[in-house]
Parts: C-alpha cells; sequence; structure tokens
C-alpha cells in the first residue's frame, strides 16, 4: 500500500505544483496551532475584559457614535458623540462582546475542530470500513440488510440528523486535561479542553456509510479476483483474508475520502456550534454566531476571524487531499460529500 | 533537425495522385522532452487504390493518419510538411490566393485555415478508428450519429464555404432545448433516413430498428460495419483505416475486410489501410509503406513488398510470419525494441541499425532513400539497395549495448 | 428494462426506504433522555395534564401497538399535536415547506445557470485566466462554510450598502408571479421578492456553483479526451456541436449523481441558512422545536424532510437512467 511508486507519486505531484505545498503549508499551521494552543494564544481565551470589549483588529478603527437627548441652551437637541476606539497591540486581532481576545480564541477554536474532525473521522472509519467489508465480502442477504440500512442512514441530510440527535441526546462533554498547563509551560490558560463528545459521536455516526460504501466496493470486486479464491481454497478463514488482501487495497480510497471527511466534518462542527448544538463555546462556529449580532453595529472582526479560520483549515485540507488523490489513485472521485 | 529524405525527382505533387504527402513532420512536445513520431515523412495516395501503412506500435502510423486530417492532439503539433490534395473545385478557389499553396489541381492543405481544413473531413477524408465500441458515443444511439455524419454533409453542401461556421454552430442555448425536447435537434429526418440506408449498404440487418439501438447493444463487428457507414455519409474521396480489424475476432475480420474492399471497389474510393498485420495488407492493398520509427523505410506495390523485401526490418517482419507450407522449428523474430522516438536520443544515422542483422559502419550515417529492384514504386531507405551485406563492415554487437547502458531508464 | 420498469422499480425501493425513514423516527421517540412524557409535554405542565396527554398517545400501550397506532395517523395525515405551540404538526410543517423548497430551488437554479458554462468555458479554455480563476474560485467555494458566507453577505450588502434584506422571507414566488396578472405591480412584486430571497440563495448556492464548476471541468477534460470525441470531429462535426451534445452530455451524467448525493448537503445548508437569515422555513422549524423541546414538531419535520429526500433522489435516479442508456439497457 505505500510502496516506494506511491511514495514517488507523491513526491512528483508534490513538486509539480503550488497548490500541494500550500494545502500542506496550511495543514501543519493548523495542526501545530492547535496543538500548542497554550503556548501560541497571547492570551488565555475565556478570559473576559469588560473594559476591553469590542476592540477592533490591528489596522483599523472603531467609531461609536453616542447618540442621547440633551438640554443645549435650553432646548432639547439629539447631540452625537463620536469616539474612535483604536486597536492594540496585545489584541491584535481585536476582543470580541465580553472582551475576550479573538486571536486566542481562534487558535483555541482550532483544537475543538481539529479534534472533532480526526475523531470525528476515525469514529465514522471505526464504523464504516467493517461494516462495508462485511457487507462487501458476505453474501446478497447480509449485504442487502446492511445497504438498507445505509440507505436509511442517508436519507436524512447530516447536519438534520445531527441536529436532531444532539437535541435528543444533549450536548455532553469531556474535560482533557491540557497537558502544556500541568507541566507548567502556560501559565494563565485554561487548564482543560473542552470536547464536545456528543457531537463527536452525532458527526461520526452520520458519516459511516461513505466509508462503508467504499470499503464494501473494494471487497466486492476484491473477492471476486483469483488470489481470494486461491486462498480461500487453501482454506484460509475469511477474517484472515479480509485483514491480509481487501483491506490494504481499500486503504487507498479510504485514505482519500478521510481527508475530505476531516474538512466535511469541521464544516459540520462549526454549523452546529453556530446553531449553538456544540457542547462548548470556545469554537469558531460559536464566535460566527455570536459575531452576527454585533455586524449590525459594524464590527465585523467577530464574525470574520473564526471564518477565515474555518476556510484556511478547510481549503488546506482540500489541497492535501488533491494532492493525494492524484498521486495514490486518480480514478478515486474524491466528493464523498457532507 | 531534418533528414534528408533523398526521395528522387519528385515534383511537389504527381499528376495522378489523390494525396500527396512530402516532408511531414509531427512532434510532440512533453514533459520529458521532444517526441519525433513522424519524421520527414512522404508518401502517395493514388486514385482507386489500397495503400497500406504496415509497421508495429510506435512507428508512427496512427500518427501519420491524425496528422492527415488535422486531428493531432496536444502536445502533439505537425511541425512540418506539405499535404497535397487533389481538388479541382479548391484549387480553382484558392488560386489566386497568396497564402495558400496551389499547384495546378493539387491544394496544399497546410496552408489553407483550419476552417477549411475541418470542412474537408467527411466530404473529402473520413477515418475509422481501431476500436468501435469507444469510437461511439455511449448515450446516444447508433442511429443518431450517423445521422449526425450526414447532416455534418448536408448542411456543409448546402451553403457556401464562407458563412459555413456561422450556420454549422450549436451553442449552449441549443443543447438545452435539445435535451428538453428531443425532437428540434442537430439531425434532421432526412438524415436519419440517410443513416439507415447507411446501415443497410454496410450489411447490418434490421437498419431501421437496429439505428435506434445504442453502442453497447451492437456486437464488435456490427459495430464496426457501423463506424464505417458513418465514414462514407460524406462519400469522402479517402478512407483512413486504422487498424479497423485489431480488435475483432478473425471470422469477423475478414467480414470487414471483404466490406471495405467492396466499397472501395463501387465508390472508387482511395483507402489508407493501416496495420501491424502483414495478413491483412497481403490481403488487401495495392501498394504498401512500411514504417519504422517515424520514417517510410520501404515502399512498393504488394509484389515488391513480399518477393523482394529489401530492408531488413521488411525482411524480418515477413520473417516473424509463421508459414504452414513451410513451417520453421522457430520464428525469427526481429531482436530488440521500438525506438523511444525522443529527440534528443535519436542520432543521425540508420534509425534500425541497433536491430538490424546487416548493419553496417556505413549505416551510421543516414541512408537515403534509393529506387529498388522491381517496380517503379519500389524504393527503400537503405544501402542495401544499390549493394550487398558484407560481414567485414559489420557494425560489432557491442556498439549499441554501451550506449543503452550509458542512456537513462526510462520509468 | 425500459425506463418505465426503472422508475417502478427504484419507487418501490424508495417506499421501503421511507418506511424505515418512519420507523427510525419513531424509534427516537424512545431514546430521549428522560421518560417519553417529559419529552412531548411543556415543561411547566402539571401531573393531570401529563397523564391526560400519556392517555392520548397511548404510552400505556405496549409499544407495536403505539407503532401501528402511530404509522396508521400517518397514513391519515395526522403527525401529531404540539403541546408547546398548540397547533397541529401536520399544519405547522406543511406551512413551512413552501419557504424551504423555494430557497433550494432558487440555490439550485442559480447553481446550475452559473457553474455549468463556468465549468465549459474553465474546461475548453485550460489554463486561461478564466480557468485560473473559476478554479481559486471553486475551491475557496467549497471551503467556505455557508453560514459565514451569509453573515459576510449581510455584512456587505445589507450593512455597508443597504441593498438587501437581512431577515424574513417577504412576499412568495407565487406572489410574484400571480402579480403577472394579478393587480399588484409586477415589477414592485418582483423585485421585493428579490430583495429577500438573493442574499440567502447566494449564501446556500455558492458551494454549489463551486461544486458543479469543479465536476463539470473536470468531466469535460475527461470526456474531451475520450476516443468518441475525436471520431466525431473525424466525421467533420463542429466543435461546438461535439462539446455539447456529446461530451457535457456524458459529463452531466455524472454530475448529477453527485448533485443527488449532496441533496443532503442542500437541505443541511438550507436549515442553517434559514437560521442565519430567519427564513421562515422547516430549517429553522427544526431548530426552534428542538430549543423549545417541542418533540412531536421536530418528529413530524424530520419525517417531511426524510421523505422528501427520498422522493428526489427517486426522481433524480430516473433523470440519471434517462441520460445514460446504460443503466437502463445492461
Amino acid at each position: 500500500m505505500i510502496s516506494p511508486r506511491v511514495i514517488r507519486n507523491l513526491k512528483k505531484q508534490f513538486r509539480s505544483s503550488l497548490l500541494p505545498k500550500v494545502g500542506l503549508l496550511l495543514v501543519i499551521g493548523v495542526i501545530i496551532v492547535a496543538v500548542f494552543a497554550p503556548l501560541v494564544a497571547p492570551h488565555n481565551p475565556t478570559t473576559q475584559n469588560l473594559d476591553r470589549t469590542e476592540l477592533p483588529p490591528l489596522g483599523f478603527t472603531k467609531t461609536v457614535n453616542d447618540t442621547s437627548a440633551q438640554m443645549v441652551d435650553g432646548e432639547v437637541e439629539t447631540v452625537t458623540e463620536v469616539t474612535t476606539v483604536n486597536a492594540t497591540l496585545s489584541y491584535p486581532l481585536g476582543t470580541d462582546g465580553l472582551g475576550r481576545d479573538m486571536l486566542s480564541r481562534v487558535i483555541y477554536g482550532a483544537r475543538t475542530s481539529l479534534l472533532v474532525g480526526v475523531l470525528g473521522t476515525t469514529l465514522a472509519v471505526l464504523v464504516g470500513v467493517p461494516v462495508g467489508l462485511i457487507a462487501g465480502y458476505s453474501g446478497e442477504t447480509v449485504d442487502d440488510v446492511l445497504m438498507r440500512l445505509a440507505d436509511v442512514s442517508l436519507a436524512f441530510p447530516s447536519l438534520v440528523l445531527a441536529v436532531a440527535l444532539i437535541g435528543l441526546w444533549g450536548r455532553a462533554t469531556v474535560s482533557i486535561p491540557d497537558p502544556f498547563v500541568a507541566a507548567g509551560v502556560a501559565s494563565g490558560m485554561p487548564p482543560s479542553t473542552t470536547l464536545p463528545i456528543t457531537v463527536v459521536i452525532v458527526v461520526g455516526l452520520v458519516n459511516w456509510v461513505w466509508f462503508a460504501r467504499v470499503a464494501r466496493g473494494e471487497a466486492l470486486s476484491l473477492r471476486k479476483q483469483e488470489y481470494v479464491k486461491a486462498a480461500r481454497a487453501l482454506g484460509a478463514s475469511d477474517i484472515r483474508i479480509i485483514g491480509r488482501h481487501v483491506l490494504p487495497n481499500a486503504m487507498t480510497p479510504i485514505i482519500v475520502l478521510g481527508t475530505v471527511q476531516i474538512a466535511a466534518i469541521i464544516l459540520l462542527e462549526s454549523a452546529l456550534s453556530f446553531l449553538g448544538f456544540s457542547g462548548t463555546t470556545l469554537s469558531w462556529g460559536f464566535d460566527i454566531s455570536q459575531g452576527q449580532d454585533y455586524v449590525s453595529s459594524g464590527q465585523w472582526w467577530i464574525a470574520t476571524m473564526p471564518g477565515i479560520a474555518i476556510m484556511l483549515s478547510v481549503i488546506g485540507i482540500n489541497l492535501v487531499g488533491d494532492w493525494l488523490r492524484d498521486a495514490l489513485d486518480p480514478d478515486i472521485e474524491g466528493e464523498g460529500g457532507t | 533537425m531534418s533528414r534528408e529524405t533523398g526521395i528522387q525527382s519528385r515534383s511537389p505533387t504527381s499528376a495522378e495522385a489523390l494525396l500527396s504527402v512530402r516532408d511531414l513532420s509531427t512532434r510532440f512536445f512533453t514533459e520529458e522532452g521532444q517526441i519525433n513520431a513522424v519524421e520527414s515523412l512522404s508518401f502517395d495516395v493514388r486514385n482507386n487504390e489500397i495503400l497500406g501503412i504496415v509497421g508495429e506500435s510506435g512507428s508512427g502510423k496512427s500518427v501519420t493518419a491524425l496528422s492527415l486530417i488535422d486531428l493531432v492532439e496536444s502536445p502533439g503539433r505537425v511541425t512540418a510538411g506539405e499535404v497535397w490534395y487533389r481538388d479541382a473545385d479548391l484549387a480553382e478557389e484558392y488560386r489566386d490566393d497568396d497564402s495558400v499553396a496551389v499547384d495546378r489541381d493539387h491544394v496544399d492543405l497546410r496552408t489553407v485555415s483550419d476552417r477549411v481544413r475541418r470542412g474537408l473531413r467527411g466530404p473529402s477524408f473520413s477515418m475509422i478508428f481501431q476500436d468501435p465500441m469507444s469510437s461511439f458515443n455511449p448515450s446516444l444511439t447508433v442511429g443518431e450519429q450517423i445521422a449526425e455524419a450526414v447532416e455534418v454533409q448536408r448542411r456543409a453542401s448546402a451553403t457556401p464555404r464562407s458563412t459555413r461556421a456561422r450556420t454549422q454552430g450549436y451553442g449552449f442555448g441549443r443543447f438545452i432545448v435539445d435535451t428538453l425536447v428531443p425532437s428540434r435537434g442537430y439531425v434532421t429526418t432526412p438524415s436519419k433516413e440517410r443513416a439507415v440506408e447507411l446501415l443497410e449498404q454496410v450489411g447490418i440487418p434490421d437498419p431501421t430498428e437496429r439505428a435506434e439501438e445504442y453502442p453497447n447493444q451492437f456486437s464488435g463487428g456490427m459495430l464496426q460495419r457501423a463506424m464505417i457507414a458513418q465514414a462514407l455519409a460524406g462519400e469522402p474521396d479517402l478512407l483512413i483505416a486504422d487498424e479497423p480489424t485489431t480488435a475483432l475476432d478473425v471470422t469477423i475480420q475478414a467480414q470487414i475486410l471483404n466490406l471495405l474492399r467492396d466499397i472501395q471497389t463501387e465508390r472508387g474510393m482511395s483507402v489508407i489501410l493501416i496495420t501491424h498485420d502483414l495478413g491483412v495488407i497481403a490481403r488487401m492493398c495495392d501498394r504498401v509503406c512500411v514504417m519504422y520509427a517515424g520514417e517510410v523505410v520501404e515502399r512498393g506495390s504488394l509484389d515488391d513488398i513480399f518477393e523482394r523485401p529489401t530492408h531488413p526490418y521488411t525482411q524480418g517482419l515477413l520473417g516473424s510470419i509463421p508459414d504452414v507450407q513451410d513451417p520453421q522449428p522457430r520464428l525469427q523474430p526481429i531482436e530488440g525494441n521500438v525506438p523511444g522516438l525522443l529527440d534528443e536520443e535519436m542520432g543521425n544515422r540508420c534509425y534500425f541499425a541497433d536491430r538490424c542483422p546487416k548493419a553496417m559502419d556505413v549505416c551510421l550515417e543516414t541512408p537515403p532513400e534509393r529506387d529498388a529492384r522491381g517496380s517503379s514504386d519500389h524504393a527503400a531507405k537503405c544501402v542495401l539497395t544499390d549493394r550487398e551485406y558484407a560481414p567485414a563492415e559489420a557494425l560489432p554487437e557491442t556498439h549499441f549495448e554501451a550506449a543503452e547502458t550509458r542512456g537513462e531508464t526510462d520509468e | 428494462m425500459s425506463l418505465g420498469r426503472l422508475a417502478i422499480k427504484r419507487s418501490l425501493q424508495g417506499v421501503g426506504v421511507i418506511w424505515g425513514v418512519i420507523t427510525v423516527v419513531f424509534a427516537l421517540r424512545f431514546v430521549t433522555p428522560g421518560s417519553v412524557i417529559n419529552a412531548v409535554a411543556p415543561l411547566d405542565a402539571s401531573q393531570e395534564t401529563r397523564q391526560a396527554i400519556a392517555a392520548e398517545l397511548g404510552l400505556d400501550q405496549p409499544i407495536y401497538v403505539q407503532y401501528v397506532q402511530y404509522l396508521a395517523d400517518l397514513v391519515q395525515g395526522n403527525m401529531g399535536y404540539s403541546y408547546v405551540k398548540g397547533l397541529e404538526v401536520t399544519q405547522m410543517v406543511f406551512q413551512r415547506v413552501p419557504a424551504t423548497v423555494e430557497l433550494a430551488v432558487a440555490a439550485t437554479v442559480v447553481a446550475i445557470v452559473l457553474s455549468i458554462p463556468l465549468g465549459v468555458l474553465s474546461a475548453t479554455r485550460r489554463n486561461s485566466p478564466v480557468d485560473y480563476g473559476a478554479t481559486l474560485f471553486s475551491l475557496g467555494g467549497i471551503s467556505t462554510p455557508n453560514f459565514w458566507l451569509g453573515v459576510m453577505l449581510i455584512l456587505l450588502f445589507a450593512v455597508q450598502f443597504d441593498v438587501f434584506q437581512t431577515s424574513g422571507r417577504g412576499v412568495t414566488s407565487v406572489a410574484v408571479v400571480t402579480s403577472l396578472v394579478g393587480p399588484e405591480p409586477f415589477v414592485a412584486t418582483l423585485l421585493e421578492w428579490l430583495s429577500y430571497i438573493t442574499l440567502p440563495a447566494i449564501a446556500l448556492g455558492t458551494y454549489f456553483v463551486a461544486l458543479i464548476t469543479r465536476l463539470t471541468r473536470s468531466g469535460m477534460l475527461d470526456e474531451l479526451g475520450k476516443s468518441y470525441v475525436r471520431a466525431a470531429r473525424a466525421k467533420g462535426a463542429p466543435e461546438s456541436l461535439v462539446r455539447y451534445k456529446h461530451a457535457l452530455r456524458n459529463t452531466l451524467i455524472p454530475v448529477i449523481t453527485v448533485l443527488g448525493l449532496q441533496l443532503g448537503t442542500l437541505i443541511g445548508g438550507a436549515v442553517i441558512t434559514e437560521a442565519v437569515f430567519a427564513w421562515p422555513g422547516l430549517g429553522t422549524l427544526v431548530i426552534q422545536s428542538i430549543n423549545l423541546r417541542d418533540w412531536p414538531a421536530l418528529q413530524g419535520s424530520l419525517i417531511v424532510i426524510g421523505t422528501a429526500f427520498v422522493i428526489v433522489n427517486i426522481v433524480v435516479d430516473i433523470i440519471y437512467g434517462y441520460l445514460d442508456p446504460r443503466v437502463v439497457y445492461d
């Protein structure tokens, strides 16, 4: 599966265009930011600074129009006091409505997105691939039943299903202690990361079908191959055959699909937290929904910054996914949707 | 780099030739380098004859065919040469046009505009390909596609050349309309009827029903007949058949070849028959060109080639045929592989020298093409036209091996 | 098999899936934390009300009886009663359907109209500025969360330039059509409709413009390299015929498949877009129901969404069968 030819292909594709490089750069950037968040972030993202609310990002100023009715020369007039608020270097991306640093929030938001993305995809793979392999490898009846199940699962748009499930099961979270804070290296930062576990489970459940389909396809085509028949004739057990023959061949499309899915799940998670269905408020989607309230008064950065972060992450993952797909197998359609 | 072909006493056109190709070169500009697929190629196609072009894969025979009707796709391009086509009307039209080369009744097609050249596809030239199943659009009926060919000709002959581009158009809007309202399409009812007629002419039973079927419902042989029918829609002067029977069963091959011959005789068409199969050549052709590494290495009448092959490559090809009458204990294959045609690797020598059992020192220079024994058409690009093979001057076998180990292994 | 038989076969399969959908939604009722009664009744209901509700819903019956009752109700068009809002769920749900459909259709139409020509142009003028622009745009488009795009659009067009409306629906598309013949002025109605629907449609549709452009481009490039295209050119067919009637037609076939698969994304996207723009459709109903713990309304919405999805997929399958005869005649 990771043969020398594949590695050579990867290098060749990487060199041939600018896009894979940009993608890899972005992805590595996101990973570093997410993993080392306590060290990278300038402030604690949850600390509120009520005297520093709604600061604009560097290079911009905020104008506050304070309109009030006042007595001027015995008459009532509306007076508008215009105050200009400047950006501060210590809050480069500005602050939100509660005075929390946007840059730190964006950095910590990467943690949430990445955690949910990776864990969710892993869950989808762990559920989907075995089901798909069994469906493809066993006989007609098992295949039929499992595929009907898949059809029903797909009958719901994933966002709707996710929303419904979270609505029903609640927003449970798991606290993961932050190793950097525990080691005393990052003082003042949140001591633990809140992982919205229900979201992870839901997101994984909603997406298992794509992996099942791919695995099933591979199992189906490989079942007919001569060497599988030969292995069976020699008495090898089915599980062994699946493990040694079917699985390695299926890895390629699964890997490509996996990258696409991580991107899709990041988008899904941000949508869920935008709607308020996540267990954690330290999330890009949540900040965007907060920011929407401030847009009408001209404070655009609260909503914009997290969105740019999402875009960059997803673009990076998509570019890497394209690179992998072109190198590993140009025949795969990488559009396993949301 | 250009090579002297040394064809003696050939005017740009021979009066009786339907098509005269002179010094045609087609190159492919790829990442690995420039590939000289066709190298200064010259040949004539006469009226009412079947000209065979024979060679292994990689000899450039298919690219030659595509070059003739301007179907070479990037990164390839016809880089040099003249293609003189005899058409009195066309010659008259462009006689006073300085940008177009005209010689009596012949026009050099490489000097006319793209549009005019494309307009010749159908009424002047047409082509059939090796694999009929991939040469038809799988989502349209066979009848529809043949009718398209008919319709193209109908519209072309109905409008003068200058306005052709406008009336031939078929835009995106048209596509939407067609998909939603299938009855108002590009093809007209007379074209469809003519398509059925053509299917009948190529020997397809129940042509009306079969015209409504899709390509995947046809057998290989039937579909090849359909492709021939499509090629005949414009009543071309020249039909180019690129390996028409290679993908078919042996029994079907015979049927298709017979069909081709019948059509050729009935219509007095000329045919360029491209194949690697000498049996097909023997059966069908009047004259033959043998190609190797993008060049014609030997040409002549059918008799010349089979009875008096002069070039060692031709001899090798013939020696590779199993002969029922005279069975040898072992076949005589030609050692080695066809060259890769990369410009930087091709030297100025006889390209066959590295595989030639009769290679001599003098073969390290480019051999000129000279007349050989036999008919006046017989010529070969080999020094053996004039002299015998002398073992004393033979190239040592190791001469090319050293070059091979020095060269790069391609992946 | 013919197209008709394909239609029937797919429809029967679809019925099976719809039944599965209904059953799953039924089962969800029992998966809620806490008892079902707590799930259904408003939080401040008294004990007597709860008992009354329990009796009414038949919650004291065995499960299979409840299930049969549930199915029977559905067949009669009764999706239950929302105790939170005090309305019949059926009425609530179907009142909202037109808005969502309108938004989804608008986004899809915009997407198709923009993206297919762009994709074709991109493929036929490979590596030109148009191509690069289209490729970059596509990459951005599929990577942008549509709710964020919506907020950005609001920021730009409604706050900076006060051109469009940012919430609500205004007039319906039906009203626009009727104003062609009716008393209201057509242009004014049309403009008002546009002012409300434009931003949501763009927010929802952008992802699909990007996706379809990408697919069309790569599909066209694939097709244009195939043998039958060369053969078509060899017979003298004009380039535009080759491009559209042959290559594009075959390109659209897999594109339609992907679109069918992406319907889920469309509906999910619609839910979110509705939330951003306060568009009164099924999506906002779903979210509202969850926040208000109005499970009957949620169930009803889910059933309608699931069923609609299955039906549209069947239609897409049939269209696919019409376009690609290999599916039908193999």
